[in-house]
């Protein structure tokens, strides 16, 4: 059964399988962002550090540059995010400049740089078929139908991002690191009283929030696709900032989220090319497109959001002074 | 004497040597040429093909000391690109090109303030002529043209049926392209599904993946896309074993086992002819086409590829041979609704000949669009009663169809007073040349047959193939398209056998076979072992001269079809561009005011050989003749002067 | 004594250090990025050479500079009004294209039918009535909802792209590209008499500058010398004090989205009517993020909105200048646009420092105690 001959189960099915594939980029930099900003900052620089992430992830990979293992590529990004996510550290703490203008400020730094490393070390296309991180079927598990398909026969680092969730939650609620984290982004002020190196406490968790960058980064250009373009993140940083607030500071929910608007993302296309009518009239692209993000605002609105997570410390970040 | 030629000789010498001294000269500054684009030089799409166009031209004009490059990439903002434009023609860039639409709005008041630098701009078709700029050039790709042969081996590579177009947004070239491609696929596979999906963006890799993988896990096997962000679909269809078909750049050097072929945008035949002007004193006033036929597009086979038949690449050349001769139109816009096409004529559909024509183009046409969804198509024939045609066409009109086709000459009267009734419906009219302009009236096409080209050509092989020397005509009446075919054939006959006799009868009717069956047999009496004649009474003749052991050539529809031992060759006219165009027109607005013409130049005739073994000697004349009344070097009379012979 | 308007202003003479250490951030930022040129095989001095050049060498640099500086200003003012109101307004992409679609229809609709001046006065308050819209919805989901304003603001940027797509490709696609068969994706022309008079022709520079500097003399009494102002800074400083003053946070947080969002949508109508005259793709690219750096190089001041934004509008400027000197690549520019940034902002903090020593030592300010954060030590600054 192909085309318009699927049935809606049949569609649904793939819809799922690439719901969790495609929700893997935004998975990584939204958690990334949820530690940075429980401790109280605010980084708009994910998707520099993204495109960053995936440029020397398949420098590293492609043939046409290092030619190596997915893991080193992995780790080159991890480097690469950590080293961004420090100099933003630098600049959003101990200078303590304005948070969301040096994000802005590193998202160009990112896009620049990654561009240009392209065009001067790549000079073209660069792909790492076939040398990426691949497909991992879990043996018995993926063998059962629908579920088998849709859960258990996906890329390495969807799982890796699906797995982190959890840990984050864990990380977040049942460490010492977590709990300065909460407290530094709740009251700074209290928690500096109480001995808590509010300094030290937002430097890890930007660092951690750019090597998450990072990874989104890498997974974009060597698991989810094998290919780099220039400015290939095409927004994914601003839009895995927004589900944070999205998922109110939770990982779990920012898991849904992601899983949400990426499931309406992949919808979309299937109504694109099944020329979904409504009353006989065909649907314009440019609406459909636009279907995920209006789908994004309207369930927030609906949704009643729970506030208590919400970093004190994080509603004005303009506002701030000595932190 | 010999003084004047002398003296007109050694100017003629002086003039030469000079302006080849100064035409060295002139070469002697670099040509400086600036180009502004929307997005990089290595994003294997639009960009990419001017840039290597432009670098391919230096190289061929001799390097940087012969032309110069300056580039501003990624100037996706127009304000950021018109000051880049300015910048360079302040700086005294001989040629700025603007490659990009968006950049128009800056460009013409730009062009009015450098009056000296020439300008390019693309797409676009508006050199500024009409506001009085004479240094803008405007170029235009026809993807359509590459989009149709791609579709058309996509249709018929595919095994599930199943087809996926991943666009970037719904507008440009790529729209242009993508229209081709469906067009293309429906033509050749009509049973092929085509799924369309557009990104929003041109760069965003991974949304492209996304999508390819959607189509992919719908079942398509094929598919093709255009702009930067094609590689992640590129990918996602060579992990899946699939086949890619690429636009704007030959995409085949970095995926060779997936891409089966692409449309390469070559601009250096522009970029050369701007710079070749500009040193003629000629600034603008070009809108280049970039199409097959004059090298602008161009299609490249990636044939050493593994697990693609032949016969798809064999299917690929055949429709690039269709489409650069005019034989087959893809037109640049779909319509959003059903288009309604209605088609009064004064015979019957299946007669093998003027009514058979038509129908049979527009169901072409209806298969090229998409079938019933796309093009709805009524008809009523045998109307040879004028007065129950024009009810009828009139009948059409009311019924609101979009395009009224009365395809007869005898219908032009009542036709005229209907189309100022109706000022909304397109209405087209053939055998015509009148569109009715000159009495105001703009909603009404003119078509007809150059019948005289083929009859030529058919009559140079009839003079070769007879063995009796004695040729007859079964003419119907003399006038029309038939009495243009008679006279062609006959010029044709007296251009390969002067010593042969023509045998010319006309019947008076078009329908009555038993009486043209007698008239052949008469000639065939007389010694005639090669016959022709027009419309649909021809049945009886061909019947006749089958019995008989001769040969026919036949004109209007291909009738090898029931006699392929008889009927050599057949002048088939090809209405199927014509309805093409007309459709374009009325999509964009312009219900009339064109007519339109079958020729040998543009595809719209065709010889369409039967099943007869012919010595190779009548082939090559025949292909001959084609040409020559292709180029214009045989001209053939539309009417003979009255004494013969 | 009457205290003039601008008395606490700060651009007094002892403020030079205000706009010194900026100054000397961007010559750090220029100088790191002058390794990167090394690298590409340029001269640093011949490619920042063209860019002062590109930016200030002449009289038609300036008016480029000023020309593209002059959106850049309005986005910021009206960021000024949304950060100062505690919204962190990231959607003016998406306002400025809404209300430059707005400007162009109405203007396109009623282009014939009313005199010049009037016109142009309609079509870019149509405009603002665009932005505003589209920025009142992130305020009312914020202000009812308590939806969080960066989330729909960033979705808002995304929808109004893909709308501006599928209006310019087909509602109110020119209708000469459909007669030509061309099809591009952009309106009809603006008619004549809604174009905004040039000031320097053969230069783009037209009147809307102006409106620019005007509105960030409005937008300052506005802040500041009126009660609307008050409370809106109010919100922003702290809500609850606000709410416990009787003032709806509700109501002024979303007046803050809706001016914000209306500056941006005027910062599009003036584009629209002053340079393009007609709404195309590639319109005003990523104006909406720079507006955001601009105001807050200006410390979200709308008069200092004014240097920052010709600053701005002449790195940008001048940049490109340089990339079509020296070619290179167009990445490079980006790459400089980023370190001056990041350098910049991070030489706040000096600047701060200075600022707050230079208020402890006039006496009457409040205690700061040191290593002891202080959310509200910014409000000294206003």
């Amino acid at each position: 059964m192909t085309g318009s001959n699927m049935t809606l189960d049949q569609i649904l099915i793939e819809a799922f399988a690439l719901m969790f594939l495609y929700a893997t980029p935004f998975l990584f930099a939204a958690l990334g962002e949820v530690f940075v900003q429980r401790s109280g900052v605010l980084n708009l620089g994910v998707e520099g550090m993204m495109l960053m992430g995936a440029f020397s992830a398949i420098y590293t990979v492609s043939e046409k540059g290092l030619g190596q293992e997915p893991l080193v590529g992995l780790l080159v990004a991890i480097i690469t995010g950590g080293l961004l996510g420090l100099a933003m550290a630098v600049v959003s703490v101990t200078f303590k400049a304005e948070q969301g203008i040096s994000g802005i400020g590193f998202t160009l730094f990112g896009l620049g740089l990654s561009s240009l490393l392209f065009k001067t070390l790549a000079g073209g296309v660069m792909t790492a078929q076939g040398r990426g991180f691949g497909a991992l079927s879990i043996p018995v598990l993926s063998d059962i139908p629908i579920i088998g398909d849709i859960f258990f026969n996906q890329n390495v680092l969807v799982y890796v991002a699906f797995a982190l969730v959890p840990i984050s939650v864990w990380l977040l609620n049942k460490t010492s690191w977590g709990l300065k984290i909460r407290a530094v982004g709740q009251n700074p002020a209290a928690a500096d009283a109480m001995g808590v190196n509010v300094n030290r406490v937002r430097y890890s968790t930007v660092i951690l929030g750019g090597i998450l960058a990072g990874v989104a980064g890498a997974s974009l250009s060597i698991a989810v696709t094998p290919i780099f373009q220039e400015n290939m993140t095409a927004g994914r940083g601003f839009i895995a900032v927004a589900l944070v607030y999205f998922g109110g500071w939770s990982p779990w929910r920012v898991m849904a989220g992601a899983l949400l608007f990426s499931i309406a993302n992949n919808l979309q296309i299937w109504a694109q090319i099944l020329n979904l009518r409504i009353g006989g009239t065909a649907i314009p692209p440019n609406l459909l497109i636009m279907a995920p993000y209006i789908l994004t605002i309207a369930v927030l609105v609906f949704a009643r959001q729970r506030k208590r997570l919400e970093p004190a410390a994080l509603t004005k970040p303009f506002e701030r002074g000595e932190n | 004497m010999k003084a004047k030629l002398y003296v007109l000789s050694m100017t003629v010498l002086l003039v030469g040597l000079l302006s080849l001294g100064s035409l060295a000269a002139a070469q002697d500054e670099p040509v400086r040429v600036a180009v502004v684009l929307p997005s990089s030089t290595i994003d294997l799409a639009w960009s990419q093909a001017m840039y290597d166009a432009l670098v391919a031209v230096q190289s061929e004009l001799g390097g940087e000391s012969a032309m110069e490059i300056a580039v501003s990439e990624n100037t996706w903002d127009v304000t950021a690109a018109a000051d880049a434009l300015r910048g360079y023609a302040e700086d005294g860039y001989h040629i700025v090109i603007a490659h990009g639409t968006q950049y128009g709005s800056s460009l013409f008041e730009l062009a009015a303030e450098f009056p000296e630098t020439t300008f390019a701009w693309g797409t676009a078709s508006d050199a500024g002529v009409d506001r009085g700029l004479t240094n803008v050039h405007a170029y235009d790709v026809r993807a359509q043209q590459g989009g149709y042969i791609n579709g058309c081996m996509a249709g018929l590579l595919t095994e599930t049926n199943t087809i996926g177009v991943v666009g970037p947004v719904p507008a440009g070239d790529a729209i242009l392209y993508n229209n081709g491609f469906l067009q293309g696929v429906h033509a050749c596979n009509p049973d092929a599904e085509v799924l369309v999906a557009y990104t929003g963006s041109f760069g965003d890799t991974a949304l492209a993946a996304e999508t390819a993988q959607t189509q992919i896990a719908a079942g398509a096997d094929v598919l093709t896309g255009s702009a930067q962000q094609v590689p992640g679909a590129i990918d996602a269809i060579q992990a899946a074993g699939g086949y890619w078909f690429s636009t704007d750049v030959d995409q085949a050097p970095n995926w060779p086992d997936t891409v089966v072929a692409s449309m390469a945008y070559d601009f250096t035949g522009v970029i050369k002819d701007i710079i070749s002007k500009r040193a003629n004193g000629e600034l603008g006033g070009t809108a280049y086409e970039l199409r097959l036929e004059n090298g602008g597009i161009s299609m490249v086979y990636n044939t050493d590829i593994e697990g693609v038949p032949e016969e798809v690449f064999a299917a690929g050349r055949a429709a690039e041979a269709e489409v650069r001769s005019g034989v087959v139109y893809p037109i640049a816009m779909l319509p959003d609704e059903p288009f309604r096409i209605a088609v009064v004529m004064p015979s019957s559909i299946t007669d093998l000949a003027w009514s058979q024509s038509m129908y049979d183009a527009l169901i072409e046409f209806q298969q090229q669009l998409g079938g019933q969804s796309a093009v709805e198509i009524a008809y009523t024939e045998g109307m040879f009663d004028v007065t129950a045609a024009a009810e009828t066409l009139r009948g059409y009109a009311e019924d609101g169809y979009d395009l009224v086709l009365a395809h007869g000459t005898q219908y032009g009267t009542s036709l005229f007073e209907l189309a100022a009734d109706y000022p909304d419906t397109a209405f087209a009219w053939g055998t015509a040349t009148d569109t009715g302009l000159d009495q105001g009236l703009t909603n009404i096409f003119a078509y007809e047959a150059r019948a005289e080209e083929g009859g030529y050509v058919a009559g140079v092989m009839a003079g070769l193939l007879t063995e009796s020397g004695v040729v007859g005509i079964v003419g119907p009446v003399p006038a029309g398209d038939a009495l243009l075919y008679i006279n062609g054939f006959q010029q044709g006959v007296a251009a390969s056998n002067p010593d042969a006799e023509i045998l010319l009868a006309y019947t008076g009717s078009f329908g009555d076979t038993a009486l043209a069956a007698e008239t052949a047999q008469t000639q065939i009496a007389a010694g005639a072992d090669v016959l022709t004649g027009s419309a649909q009474q021809v049945v009886g003749a061909i019947d006749a001269i089958q019995a008989a052991g001769g040969y026919w050539f036949g004109t209007q529809s291909d009738q090898s079809v029931n006699w392929p031992g008889t009927v050599v060759a057949s002048q088939v006219f090809n209405w199927t561009p014509v309805v093409g165009r007309m459709v374009e027109n009325v999509l964009s607005g312009q219900l009339g005011g064109e007519a339109y013409e079958l020729s040998l130049s543009n595809g719209g005739l065709e010889i369409v050989y039967g099943e007869v073994d012919l010595p190779q000697a009548v082939l090559d004349a025949a292909n001959e003749a084609i040409a020559a009344v292709q180029s214009g070097e045989v001209v053939v009379a539309r009417e003979l002067p009255e004494n013969e012979e | 004594m009457r205290k003039s308007p601008f008395a606490n202003a700060r651009f007094s003479t002892a403020d030079l250090f205000v706009i010194l250490v900026p100054l000397a951030a961007v010559l750090l930022a220029l100088a790191v990025g002058a390794v990167m040129l090394l690298a590409l095989g340029t001269d640093p001095l011949e490619a920042y050479g063209s860019m002062l050049e590109g930016a200030f060498g002449s009289d038609a640099a300036i008016f480029r500079s000023l020309t593209r500086a002059t959106p850049l200003l309005l986005v910021a003012i009206g960021i000024c009004i949304a950060f100062r109101g505690g919204v962190i307004n990231i959607g003016a992409e998406g306002q400025l294209f809404v209300g430059a679609v707005s400007a162009t229809a109405f203007s396109l609709w009623a282009g014939e039918s009313l005199p010049g001046p009037l016109l142009i006065l309609l079509t870019l308050v149509v405009g603002f009535i665009g932005g505003a819209v589209w920025g009142a919805v992130p305020g009312i989901l914020k202000a009812r909802f308590d939806v969080n304003e960066i989330l729909t603001t960033v979705m808002m940027n995304q929808i109004a792209t893909q709308l501006l797509f599928y209006l310019l490709s087909g509602p109110m696609i020119d209708p000469e590209q459909i007669r030509q068969g061309t099809r591009i994706p952009q309106s009809a022309q603006l008619p004549d008499a809604s174009w905004l008079p040039r000031l320097a022709p053969p230069s783009q520079l037209h009147a809307g500058l102006f409106i620019g500097i005007a509105a960030a003399i409005v937008v300052f009494v506005l802040l500041w010398r009126t009660t609307l102002g008050y409370r809106i800074r109010a919100v922003g400083l702290s809500r609850d004090a606000a709410r416990y003053a009787g003032i709806s946070v509700a109501r002024y947080l979303t007046v803050a989205m809706v001016l914000s969002g209306g500056l941006a949508g005027l910062a599009g109508s003036v584009e629209v009517t002053g340079v393009t005259h007609r709404m195309v793709e590639g319109f005003a690219v990523g104006y909406g993020f720079s507006g955001i750096v601009v105001a807050l190089f200006g410390r979200l001041h709308p008069i200092g909105a004014i240097p920052s934004a010709f600053f701005f509008g002449a790195m940008l400027v001048g940049a490109e200048r340089m990339q079509r000197t020296v070619q290179v690549p167009s990445a490079t520019v980006t790459v400089l646009q980023g370190l001056i940034v990041i350098f910049v902002v991070s030489s706040e903090l000096l600047v701060r420092r200075w600022m707050a020593r230079r208020q402890a030592r006039a006496a009457a300010a409040p205690a700061v105690l040191p290593g002891v954060p202080t959310p509200a030590s910014q409000e000294v600054r206003a």
